[in-house]
């Protein structure tokens, strides 16, 4: 799991254009969506939706699934492990 | 001030050739929206409502071209002009114009321009005004702005739009389209539809006929494709073209109406705010669809339409109010005998406008 | 009488994300931007006056270019075959680069983008003049951003007011000050 949680963190910081930032730098736990933690927006929800689909063969149709999701990365590898298909 | 009027206009739709036949498509509650499957390559269903190509496409041109050239000489008739003079000038409207062709053209939008302008062999610096969803009420205001200059005795401003993989994919993976035709303000509407149309307005000089009064783009300064969730930039523009007029002079405020949850939402909060809440309220998407640069002029069109057959146009797939203000959505036809309208229009970039139009003869 | 308050150029071939670091630093979205957004990022950062981030309407953001968002566009094409990019598709458009100037400075006036064939200094200057006939708007950033590629590009922008003590806004003083 822990490789799977570095692998998402690598590709989260690809696909949103993380600038300057390492895996180390996000917290497994903090929230990606709001305020806190990554501050992500709607057009990031999108695009992590695109993400699992590329890298996972995982197809959410609608963005407030993601929303459950994408609540941190831990959520989200625990999400990736139980789904994927590829 | 000299007043800016209409002079001559055109549609071009899947509904018709000619405005009076697009109006009385609208007035029968007709609509091309359908569903396609596989169309220009695209591997989701989507429902559109989309042109003939065959009908439209003039040899030698695409299909783009050949209806922002069409609607330009159709409106450039009515309007009895010379589009050739140095006098004249045209505005074009598009967002993405020949962009189905950018792996093997120069899809720029000012290539399109120069098209139009030398169809005509008019002599001027041919303009493109891409403001997002706001194209054409931005190019409309363009043109009379550009008549108040006195640099110009007309202006032909042309608004449209061709659907392609490119825009309907990238609608797709916003989430943004509905699977059924779409239902502004409704309170189950998911989503908006993409559609084709051409439509031009020809502005000058008059005193009577239908006047564009003024206009205003304000931005919302909050998200480059999420609406203010206070109205900000779509209120900001109704204040202002208001200073012209009054609520109880209003036939009806035309509506953006993308039937998208934020975007009907956020309006009804702008009309709200600006205290139109007794106003009359339309959108014509459910009909036509969304046709990007060409709605606001097609839409513009249509208004002045209703508002000289003194009725107030359907909202095509409204039944039960889904915003959380009391805005006066017009399920069904009405009656109005009231001589001015308002369109309003909102687009990515958090860019809004509104424009004024006015039935001449009315006082002011 | 319009004059210029400011005027900024970025030349082609700066190293933008060292320019963003050197004056910018904290506006992590700026990564997320094409390259057309990022100029006129950057040109609205030189030009911008105080106070900052205080919402005003009076302030009009106006963009110009041939181009448009074709250098984008190409990259979301490239999307599309296989899994199209939203975050790529909402920089399609040729207007957002006066969206993300007007979020960052809290600029609530009117955004227009505008397509021409070529820059045109007569018609560039006539249609920011015409701009002004919104009473409300009383300066407008103004620039002419054309990004051909990611590394061919024009960018420069004028911070134009009514009144004002600077060179009138003409099509002279726009050909002066570009060429110094």
């Amino acid at each position: 799991m822990e490789q799977l949680i570095n692998e998402i963190k690598l590709k989260l910081i690809d696909a949103l254009n993380l600038d300057g930032m390492t895996p180390a730098d996000i917290d497994d736990h903090a929230p990606l969506f709001g305020d806190e933690g990554l501050g992500l927006d709607s057009i990031d929800v999108l695009e992590l939706i695109v993400l699992l689909e590329r890298n996972y063969g995982i197809r959410l149709a609608n963005p407030q699934e993601g929303k459950k999701v994408f609540q941190s990365v831990a959520v989200m590898a625990d999400y990736v492990a139980a789904n994927r298909t590829k | 001030m000299r007043k800016v009027v209409c002079i001559g206009e055109s549609i071009l739709s899947p509904l018709g050739a000619t405005p009076a036949e697009n109006f009385a498509a609208v007035c029968r509650g007709e609509s091309a929206l359908q569903r396609y499957e596989g169309m220009f390559g695209v591997r989701e269903p989507f429902v559109a409502s989309l042109m003939d190509r065959g009908r439209w496409t003039v040899p030698g041109r695409t299909f783009f071209d050949s209806i922002v050239i069409e609607a330009a000489q159709r409106a450039v008739e009515a309007a009895g002009i010379d589009p050739a003079s140095p006098r004249t000038a045209f505005v074009l409207s598009t967002i993405k114009g020949n962009i189905e062709y950018i792996d093997t053209q120069d899809v720029t939008l000012a290539c399109s321009a120069r098209r139009l302008a030398d169809a005509f062999g008019n002599p001027n610096p041919a303009v493109v005004v891409s403001n997002a969803c706001i194209s054409g009420l931005a190019a409309l205001l363009q043109g009379r702005r550009m008549l108040l200059s006195g640099r110009f005795d007309h202006v032909v401003v042309v608004g449209a739009e061709v659907q392609s993989r490119f825009i309907v994919t990238g609608f797709q993976s916003l989430k943004a389209l509905s699977e059924a035709p779409c239902k502004p303000f409704d309170a189950a509407r998911d989503g908006l539809n993409l559609g084709e149309a051409a439509a031009a307005i020809v502005l000058g000089f008059g005193e009577s006929g239908w006047e564009l009064v003024d206009g205003a783009v304000r931005n919302d300064a909050n998200h480059i494709s999420g609406p203010s969730r206070t109205g900000e930039g779509s209120y900001k523009a109704l204040r202002y073209v208001l200073k012209h007029t009054s609520p109880e002079e209003l036939a009806f405020v035309n509506v953006h109406g993308t039937s998208t949850l934020y975007n009907d939402e956020m309006e009804a909060i702008a009309i709200d705010r600006a205290g139109l809440l007794d106003v009359p309220v339309n959108a014509l998407k459910g009909t036509f669809g969304h046709t990007m640069g060409a709605a606001g002029i097609l839409e513009s069109i249509l208004s002045m339409h209703a508002v000289d057959a003194r009725i107030v146009l359907p909202t095509r797939g409204f039944s039960e109010l889904g915003v959380s203000l009391p805005v006066r959505v017009s399920a069904q036809a009405g009656t109005t005998d009231k001589r001015a309208f308002v369109k309003l229009l909102s687009g990515f970039g958090g860019v809004n406008g509104a424009l004024l139009f006015r039935k001449g003869g009315a006082a002011c | 009488m319009l004059t210029i308050k400011r005027f900024a150029s970025i030349p082609c071939g700066t190293d933008l994300t060292a320019l963003y670091r050197a004056t910018v630093g904290d506006y992590p979205k700026f990564f997320k931007m094409d390259t057309a957004c990022k100029l006129g990022f950057l040109l609205a950062e030189q030009l911008a006056d105080e106070p900052r981030f205080t919402p005003r309407e009076d302030r009009a953001v106006l963009m110009f270019s041939t181009c448009g968002s074709l250098c984008n566009d190409r990259h979301y094409e490239e999307t599309v075959r296989e899994f199209p990019s939203p975050s790529l598709f909402v920089y399609t458009l040729p207007n957002i680069i006066t969206g993300e100037i007007a979020i960052r400075n809290k600029y609530e006036g009117e955004t227009s983008a505008y397509v021409m064939e070529r820059f045109d200094p007569e018609t560039f200057v006539a249609l920011v003049e015409q701009a002004f006939q919104d009473s409300v708007t009383a300066s407008a950033l103004c620039g002419w951003v054309d990004c051909r590629a990611d590394d061919d590009y024009t960018a420069f922008a004028f911070l134009v007011e009514r009144g004002g003590n600077g060179k009138e806004f003409n099509v002279d003083n726009l050909y002066g000050t570009v060429n110094q």
